[in-house]
């Protein structure tokens, strides 16, 4: 078993490797089969140890090597793979093998196809560091890893220019990476802090050794950490206020967007809290903390999703909601069905990704749902994959979401906190809505696309297979949410719903349906027969508030971007020039000038030389009768 | 071979004298050769290094002038190992890449010159043999800056001369003070600095002597407010000069507070932690935001190396040793990334004769290979995992988390600002169309350009992902200090604050 994990893990870096020695040489289509095949190997290989850790119920520790070794502290490299670390491996290993063959079809044109799997394949290697280490310092490693990569990712048509944020939000992708990179820094400090506090409170960093000794340590300490920890989940799981970077980093190739920004890397930090559940349990306050923050980006992210009309930010938006219902579940202590969500939700919002990536494929890059419209003629399957998608985010009858989604909506009423509960309801609401708006506008009504004289087109038939499993799981995932919360429960503290919830389960959940299905009527009337836009509203506050993002990029550009750059140039030109260098200069100038002065005394004149020895006599003799009557 | 540090002392030395009847079209070959043995030595004395000794080994004295206590006293630890071998190799690297035409057999020995002295201040253990080398291994620089640097170059090669030198001078008082004191309590002259060891101070001379040893230090590293000759010195210099400065000149400086500072004057020290603190914090901020501000990439990396530095010195007043052992790798890691990266500017300025961001744009295209090994000295520099300068960052953070909290938050944040102004870098000059014609026909990297990057790139990420082979006798001297500081101490403020790993073995 230890090989399967070092095969799991391994196998996606030999793939990044080997796609890196054709970086700079032109496409080669085995280059993408190559990492391909490798990537579902590991996904064989994780699959088969799930089932090991599913039979057996053990989980498997390994340690490869020390890494860091200092005074007291000892970080080895070491691997374990339970019945956490396992589903996120399956659920990462799935999707990124899904989306390595989706991108041999979609990158088909692109000059930097090898170092596009060498780029995807690292961050797969990355993620999969982050899920199976078995401490702390270790899960960081992949932490910045797929930071990295994510930089580069998004990143990756680098040579375009930079414009307006008028003409393009995100600016341009070398600005979007950027910015994705710093933010996320942010919030690693705030992790780094909580790494510090667990290292000096508890004098390890390994999973186990700090969980067992949590019952020692003080309240303030475990609030503090699970605080820091938070603060670190925060950035990479782009929850308020460090969000604007995710809908940004769709400038990245759309493959990008559905494995690192939907499915695998933006859920890390919902995975850090479970991981950690054992502190997060202990610290109720920050718990009720995260699970009130998570439903408001929940709603906040949905919100601005309503308006929005370029098709890969509405994804976005939908995925920044998402997490926060993921972040509300693992708030109130329902771990596995936070876990649960994230495994459904990278199924249907990958799929739903690449299908808005064979629209893209088919519309020459053009992302403006205004201009699509009626494609479900000539993108029949897409149209299917994003529909089935579609409906298993809005939480629909038998498809993954509403099990997913709706155990979290519950979960929220069972503790009482009905103002979560309502908002959560209402933006199931929401979610049904901009769901079905973006597939009505892109899918029905009037063919908008042909002023543009765009010939649409169906992607390779490969790709449509490739992503086929997806479908299956985003309809089919739920049905196993019993087996799978015997599974991670084995592990993971259970969450049972009260006697009280119990009872009322079916008001409950008719409750969300009647949103979700109103949802998903109101877009139909309002878009499915075609786009009949409306100036006034378009005009509205609201309307504006939310298409700008509530003015928060812009807001952050004047009061943080620009400000720091003006201050960096006066402090280099006013103070470090002007001051600092300024007084060197001065004292040394002082010494010159005093010298240059002084020189005169040497005027070869007796009588003169004969004045300053007297001078010279009597300073000293004040100097001495001074030194005596203080002495 | 007993005597190996003598030898790598003076063999550069020596074959930097013979070099003078070498021809001038093979000086730059004869140089190689010639650094390419003393690096070989080097190793050779890492492997005969037993890294379970804390101690002081291959120790060499031979007293010069013995009613003064004065003597050839040399011999290297854990601490310095790594930085002599660090020495070597940059002026290996330097050397291969180095692209100066004009004087090159000057150039060479000059070089050659300039090891010597830096070695001999990372062997030294007599104050006197320290504070000669320390003094002359501002000659060679002088020299390089002075006659192979840009317009300013007189301007910045004597300011750089002077500022160090006055802060040495008020150093060598410092020394003779301790050798006056020492004679006093025993009876006889010494400048050994493990004799000086031995010798417990009051607290109110401790911090006196701190103060005089700090100017001629703090300059040397160097620390705000003090930094100002350093984008003059790298501004002006040749990529050699920029070369050796960062990757080594400057570690002498924070070599210096753990050599002398920290084990000399314990109860000074873990006062003056505040104050270092606070100083080295407004050296990571601060520097950090001018570097952002800066035009010209070459001095982005010279402020970068103020912000990076900041980070070590506060690692070395950490008193534990996380810290403190973090601090010297940091110093290897500072030294090999920054050296890589003024290596890097050395090699567009090269082409195009102008280090200004704004006349780049779009490289990656045509220099991919160049991006890439920017590419990996970035992240490097910016401290990520895996990479040579996480380890050091790290500790340092961990081991001052101890201390203060509050201030090691104001410190990570250069991991933030650090990104901040590196990225900016990359994107000005790698990302986006190529505006500028002059661009278009840039060549990649030639061999000579990747033979010397290419083993700075392995040992980034060698050292990255096994570190163990670096930080265990580094580890291990560093414990044995701080135990032995531990005993020396006489306030219990320092004997509280001093923090004996429990991993220790004992004293030295």
């Amino acid at each position: 078993m230890e090989n399967l994990v070092y095969i799991a893990l391994f196998a996606p870096f030999a793939s990044s490797m080997f796609a890196a020695l054709f970086g700079m040489s032109p496409r080669q289509t085995f280059v993408g089969i190559v990492a391909s095949s490798l990537l579902f190997i590991s996904f064989v290989a994780s699959a088969i140890l799930a089932y090991h850790v599913y039979s057996t119920g053990t989980s498997i520790h390994v340690t490869m090597m020390e890494w860091i070794s200092a005074g007291d502290l000892t970080i080895p490299f070491g691997f374990l793979v339970d019945q956490v670390s396992v589903t996120m491996m399956t659920v990462v290993t799935l999707v990124s093998t899904v989306v390595h063959i989706y991108s041999i079809g979609y990158m088909d044109h692109d000059k930097s196809f090898n170092r596009f799997f060498s780029y995807l394949s690292a961050f797969v290697f990355s993620m999969m560091i982050l899920v199976m280490s078995d401490n702390f310092a270790g899960l960081f490693i992949g932490w910045e890893g797929v930071g990295v990569c994510s930089w580069l990712l998004i990143g990756f048509w680098y040579h375009k220019e930079d414009v307006t944020r008028e003409e393009n939000p995100s600016i341009s992708p070398s600005w979007a990476a950027n910015e994705a990179f710093i933010v996320n820094r942010i919030a690693d400090l705030g992790m780094l802090v909580g790494i510090f506090i667990i290292y000096w409170n508890v004098g390890s960093l390994q999973y186990d050794v700090v969980f067992a000794d949590l019952p020692n340590l003080s309240s303030s300490v475990l609030n503090a950490a699970a605080l820091a920890l938070f603060i670190g989940a925060m950035g990479k799981s782009a929850q308020f206020p460090l969000h604007t970077w995710l809908t940004d980093a769709m400038e990245g190739p759309t493959p990008v967007s559905a494995l690192i920004h939907a499915a695998t890397m933006v859920t890390a930090g919902v995975f850090l809290v479970i991981r950690a559940n054992p502190i997060f349990s202990m610290t109720p306050e920050v718990s009720f903390f995260i699970a009130a923050l998570g439903t408001f980006v929940a709603f906040f992210a949905a919100s601005m999703a309503l308006v929005n009309r370029d098709l890969k930010r509405i994804i976005a938006f939908s995925t920044l909601s998402q997490l926060g219902y993921m972040f509300a579940a693992a708030g109130l202590g329902a771990y596995w069905i936070a876990l649960f969500h994230l495994a459904a939700h990278a199924f249907f919002k990958a799929l739903l990704f690449l299908g808005a990536g064979n629209v893209m494929h088919a519309m020459d890059d053009e992302l403006d749902i205004f201009k699509m419209g009626g494609l479900k003629k000539a993108m029949k399957w897409t149209y299917i994959y994003m529909g089935l998608a579609s409906l298993a985010l809005a939480g629909i009858p038998v498809f993954a979401g509403f099990f997913s989604k709706d155990a979290i909506i519950e979960t929220a009423f069972n503790e009482g906190t009905y103002v979560l509960w309502a908002i959560l309801v209402i933006t199931a609401g929401m979610t049904a809505f901009y769901s079905f708006r973006q597939v009505f506008l892109t899918f029905h009504g009037d063919e908008r696309y042909k002023e543009a004289g765009i010939h649409p087109h169906e992607m390779y038939k490969f790709v449509l297979i490739a992503m086929s499993p997806l479908a299956v799981l985003a309809v089919i995932a739920g049905f196993f949410m019993g087996g799978f919360q015997e599974f991670v429960t084995k592990l993971l503290p259970n969450y049972e719903m009260s006697h009280h919830t119990h009872e009322l389960i079916w008001y409950l959940t008719a409750i969300v349906l009647v949103f979700a299905i109103g949802g998903i009527w109101l877009a139909y009337k309002k878009y499915a027969k075609g786009l009949k836009r409306d100036e006034k509203l378009e005009n509205s506050f609201v309307y504006k508030l939310l298409a700008n993002q509530y003015y928060i990029p812009n807001f952050y550009e004047a009061f943080i971007t620009k400000p720091y750059a003006m201050i960096s140039e006066m402090m280099w030109k006013n103070v470090d020039m002007k001051i600092v260098d300024a007084t060197v200069d001065g004292i040394a100038k002082l010494i010159y000038k005093s010298g240059d002065g002084s020189r005169k005394m040497q005027t070869g004149n007796l009588s003169n030389y004969l004045n300053w020895m007297a001078i010279g006599a009597v300073l000293l003799l004040v100097v001495a009768a001074l030194s005596a009557m203080l002495g | 071979m007993d005597n190996i540090l003598s030898v790598l002392v003076f063999f550069p030395a020596i074959a930097g004298l013979l070099g003078f009847v070498v021809h001038k079209d093979s000086a730059r070959a004869y140089g190689i050769t010639v650094a390419a043995i003393e690096f070989f030595l080097s190793l050779w004395l890492w492997f005969s290094f037993d890294s379970a000794n804390a101690g002081m080994q291959f120790v060499e004295m031979i007293p010069l002038i013995p009613d003064f206590g004065v003597s050839y006293y040399i011999g290297v630890d854990g601490i310095s190992l790594f930085i002599i071998i660090m020495a070597a190799l940059m002026t290996l690297i330097g050397m291969m890449s180095m692209s100066v035409t004009k004087n090159i057999k000057n150039m060479i020995i000059t070089l050659l010159f300039l090891e010597m002295t830096m070695i001999g201040v990372f062997v030294a253990l007599d104050a006197i043999i320290f504070y000669l080398f320390w003094e002359l291994s501002l000659v060679p620089m002088l020299y390089i800056i002075g006659a192979w640097g840009g317009p300013l170059r007189v301007y910045a090669s004597i300011k750089f001369f002077l500022y160090t030198f006055a802060g040495s001078l008020i150093m060598l008082v410092g020394m003779l003070f301790v050798a006056y004191v020492y004679h006093n309590l025993t009876g006889v002259w010494s400048f050994a600095i493990t004799d000086w060891y031995a010798l417990v101070l009051p607290v109110d001379y401790q911090l006196w002597l701190f103060a005089a040893f700090f100017f001629g230090f703090a300059i040397k590293v160097p620390m705000f407010p003090f930094h100002t000759w350093l984008p003059y010195a790298h501004g002006q210099a040749p990529t050699i000069g920029s070369v050796i400065l960062a990757a080594v000149l400057l570690k002498m400086g924070t070599y210096g507070f753990v050599r002398f500072s920290l084990p000399m004057f314990p109860d000074a020290s873990v006062m003056m932690i505040t104050p270092i603190a606070v100083i080295a914090i407004i050296m990571i901020i601060y520097t950090a935001m001018v570097a952002y501000a800066q035009k010209d990439i070459k001095q982005v990396i010279a402020y970068s190396s103020v912000s990076h530095m900041g980070i070590i010195m506060l690692g070395i007043f950490a008193m534990n040793a996380e810290g403190i052992g973090g601090s010297v790798f940091q110093m290897l890691s500072h030294g090999i990334v920054s050296g890589a990266l003024f290596m890097l500017v050395g090699v567009i300025y090269d082409r195009r004769h102008t280090k200004l961001m704004s006349e780049f744009g779009g490289l990656a295209s045509v220099m991919p290979k160049y991006a890439v090994i920017f590419g990996i000295m970035l992240m490097a520099a910016v401290g990520l995992p895996l990479t040579i300068g996480f380890v050091g960052e790290f500790l340092v953070l961990l081991g001052f988390y101890q201390i203060s909290p509050i201030m090691t938050i104001l410190a990570g944040t250069s991991i933030i600002i650090g990104a901040i102004y590196m990225l900016a870098v990359y994107k000005k000059s790698f990302f986006g169309p190529i505006t500028n014609e002059a661009n278009k026909t840039l060549k990649d990297l030639d061999r000579k350009e990747t033979w010397s990057l290419v083993p700075l790139v392995l040992i980034v990420i060698w050292l990255g992902i096994y570190p163990k082979p670096v930080l265990e006798p580094i580890d291990n001297s560093v414990k044995a200090m701080l135990v032995f500081m531990d005993e020396k101490a006489i306030t219990q403020e320092a004997k509280d604050m001093i923090r004996v790993a429990k991993s220790s073995k004992g004293g030295v």
